[in-house]
């Protein structure tokens, strides 16, 4: 084995240092999947998005989730074709593109055009990786590799939106340096990993794909979230298309399950459904995606909004004890499921944790942020905060044993990509549906609340005090809806975790 | 006699300039009179009854001139159009209808209400913005010291740029936050005969020390424009 240190670059098929370069990709792509969050204020204000219309922001998140979930099915088995390294190379290249093109984006259409590319680009990585993870471990090692692979993402997920935050805070157009920092990143690691990208790939096998099922899938859930794009929140929790796009979208995606019925290389084999342990996992997974995406936006929105009036950095240092939460739990998680042999046990008191902290969230007000008055430094905000995202860690590794211990060998990279895609779809459609509800919410509510024209007439600093109170009232009725809607949800999670999950099967 | 002479001296000019344009390459048209096109311009604009629009102002000291930009449809006198402002570093964005005489807008939050037109004084006239004795495009015939600048291709159309001077005093009659001291240096992108795509105003427009520009930029010249009443409340 060539002695790595010699040089950066790398010598010859050393799986370690591979995995370890494969996973600092897979690193950035989780970076970049929750960075925009806390940026995304300065990035809507350089694309002159007027903060009363955050509607029009919708793509910037749904259309990295779009372009992320297009690829995702294909990747993995694209990987069992081509070679794991050779794919995730392509890919690279496609992220670092997407991220040129938001870098240098003075437009919302060019922000948004730059993140599907992203999203298509960092989407395929984790698939791609958890597949090379999933070839090297098996059995009770695998969920504690898994475990900690997820960890791993999880950890770039924690530092995305702070890593953004404090970039945008730095100046005007701070937010487009994460965008160039990627380019010259995934340079660099393309440049590593060259001499692996050259080798012939083994152990590659030559089934076809199933591109038409991929095409299915992909237009389906675009046609869904175009569907349920509020864009006129004034008037319409959902899309003004919504009549004909979800019920298309629904025939689309029956078209997707009889295609996979037929197929000779299905991206998923639908007879898993019939088992209700798969079901199950799935299911939670996207639950407790939906969950995440909700509170990744909304809280540094509500901080970055006039009620706490962060700047980006506050604002993903608050989100930050959410984010600390996920990789602990995503731990623990793996350990103790594996441990005390109970993926039902661990997933369900996870989404139970997190449901309840949502709940709590949902009821904060203008002093949910001021110190606790037992006079410790910790506030009943960072606990809330901290809670939840240890709950939705927590339900990681065992929902993700439980599901890939139903799939055969050879379906492991499919199985692990599906993971990936149901909490995908479940940020997607779950975050699509809230944001929409949340805005249709709030117009509804200040739909008779008018800011008083500036006069000098006396009252005109009263009126515009109670119009400012009024308004901040109404922020939190938003978010407290919002929350509502997400607590509901992970408690869904949580119930359908434990009526189904499965203990984790014997291992070696 | 004198007019034949004139006549005579014309059709010299033009020669010069049709040799010129063939030792330079040749170019499609001779170029047109920076003067008379102004003037044909701004009254070809005055009678074009519908148009959409789009404004942008920078360098403004953002206390006093919150707009930022603004773009919307224009059925001379009446419009509408959303506007964009920056307050505390973020954008808000209202809309405003005028339809005749009343002018409504709608704020950040809520619906439509009608200001009084006490209330739409202490902004600033927007009758007058499009008004064909007073308004922009009057200002244009206005406009000093105008020199022909090059032809350029501005979205695909073919254009002569115009500049000159306008009166701050002329401004300010129009725009009331500009200062009126002086005059500002102007600049017209005109299809020929009499197409204005685009017009800039730039100068010490808001801030004795800060140089500001505006810039219009007009398209979709005769589009049939529709503009009704907002549903209040």
């Amino acid at each position: 084995m060539t002695n790595p240190s010699r040089s950066p670059r790398l010598r010859s098929a050393d799986s370690p240092a591979l995995l370890a370069l494969a996973a600092a990709g897979l690193f950035v792509a989780a970076l970049d999947a929750y960075v925009v969050v806390a940026a995304l204020l300065p990035m809507l204000t350089a694309a002159q998005v007027p903060v009363n219309h955050l509607e029009r922001a919708t793509p910037v998140v749904t259309g990295f989730l779009l372009g992320y979930l297009a690829v995702m099915p294909i990747a993995g088995p694209l990987s069992d074709r081509f070679g794991r390294l050779r794919v995730f190379a392509i890919f690279l290249v496609a992220f670092a593109l997407g991220s040129l093109v938001t870098a240098t984006a003075s437009s919302l259409s060019q922000i948004v055009a730059g993140r599907v590319l992203q999203g298509a680009g960092g989407g395929a990585l984790v698939p791609v990786v958890l597949a090379l993870v999933a070839d090297l471990y098996t059995g009770r090692s695998r969920a504690t590799a898994l475990g900690a692979v997820s960890g791993l993402q999880e950890v770039g997920s924690v530092l995305g939106p702070l890593w953004g935050g404090v970039l945008a805070a730095t100046s005007q157009g701070g937010w487009r340096w994460i965008f160039w920092i990627n380019v010259l990143f995934a340079g660099g690691l393309l440049w590593a990993l060259w001499p692996g990208i050259r080798q012939r790939p083994v152990g590659v096998t030559a089934a076809p794909l199933d591109g038409i099922g991929a095409l299915l899938a992909a237009l389906a859930l675009a046609l869904l979230t175009l569907a349920l794009y509020a864009q006129d929140p004034e008037h319409s929790p959902v899309g003004s298309g919504f009549w004909w796009q979800a019920p298309a979208a629904v025939v689309l995606l029956i078209l997707f399950v009889w295609r996979e019925r037929r197929a000779p290389a299905p991206l998923i084999d639908v007879r898993h459904f019939r088992d209700t342990g798969f079901t199950g996992a799935a299911l939670v997974n996207g639950l407790a995606g939906a969950g995440l995406m909700v509170a990744l936006v909304f809280i540094p929105v509500l901080a970055e909004s006039p009620v706490f009036s962060m700047n980006p950095r506050q604002a993903a240092l608050l989100l930050l004890r959410l984010m600390l939460g996920i990789p602990v739990g995503a731990l623990l998680g793996g350990l103790v499921a594996g441990r005390l042999r109970s993926n039902r046990g661990i997933a369900a008191i996870g989404m139970l944790i997190a449901a309840f902290a949502f709940a709590m969230l949902a009821g904060w007000g203008q002093d949910a942020l001021r110190p606790h008055f037992l006079g410790t430094p910790l506030r009943i905000a960072d606990v809330e905060l901290f809670a939840a995202g240890l709950g939705l860690g927590l339900e990681i590794a065992p929902v993700s044993a439980a599901l890939l211990d139903l799939v055969s060998e050879a379906e492991r990279g499919a199985g692990a990509a599906f993971l990936i895609v149901m909490r995908l779809c479940g940020m997607l459609v779950g975050f699509s549906a809230v944001a929409g509800f949340g805005l249709y919410h709030f117009n509804r509510v200040t739909a008779q609340l008018t800011p008083p024209l500036f006069s000098l007439r006396p009252d005109y600093g009263l009126r515009l005090a109670q119009y400012e109170l009024q308004l901040r009232q109404a922020i939190f009725d938003e978010y407290h809806t919002i929350f509502t809607i997400a607590a509901a949800l992970v408690l869904c999670g949580a119930l359908i975790a434990a009526a189904t999950l499965r203990p984790p099967r014997s291992s070696l | 006699m004198s007019v034949l002479r004139r006549l005579r001296r014309r059709r010299m000019a033009l020669g010069v300039v049709s040799l010129l344009c063939l030792l330079a390459g040749g170019c499609g048209s001779p170029p047109p009179d920076a003067a008379a096109l102004l003037r044909q311009t701004s009254a070809h604009m005055n009678a074009v009854r519908g148009f959409h629009f789009t404004l942008a102002i920078q360098g403004a000291p953002p206390a006093a001139i919150p707009v930022q930009s603004a773009e919307g449809d224009a059925h001379p006198p009446d419009l509408t159009t959303r506007v964009e402002l920056a307050q505390n570093g973020v954008l808000l964005e209202v809309n405003v209808i005028v339809l005749g005489s009343h002018v409504y807008l709608k704020s950040f939050t809520g619906g439509w209400q009608e200001l009084t037109p006490a209330e739409v004084a202490q902004f600033f006239d927007v009758h007058a913005l499009f008004d064909p004795t007073r308004g922009l495009f009057s200002a244009m015939a206005k406009t000093t010291q105008v020199t022909r600048g090059g032809q350029q291709t501005l979205n695909g159309h073919p254009t002569w740029t115009v500049s000159g001077r306008l009166e701050a005093a002329q401004v300010h009659d129009l725009l009331s936050v500009a200062r009126s001291e002086g005059s500002y240096q102007t600049t017209y992108w005109i299809e020929p005969p009499a197409t204005l795509w685009r017009a800039t105003l730039s100068g010490r427009l808001f801030d004795p020390t800060l140089e500001a520009t505006i810039t219009f930029d007009f398209s979709k010249h005769d589009q049939p424009v529709t503009i009704t009443a907002p549903p209040l409340g």
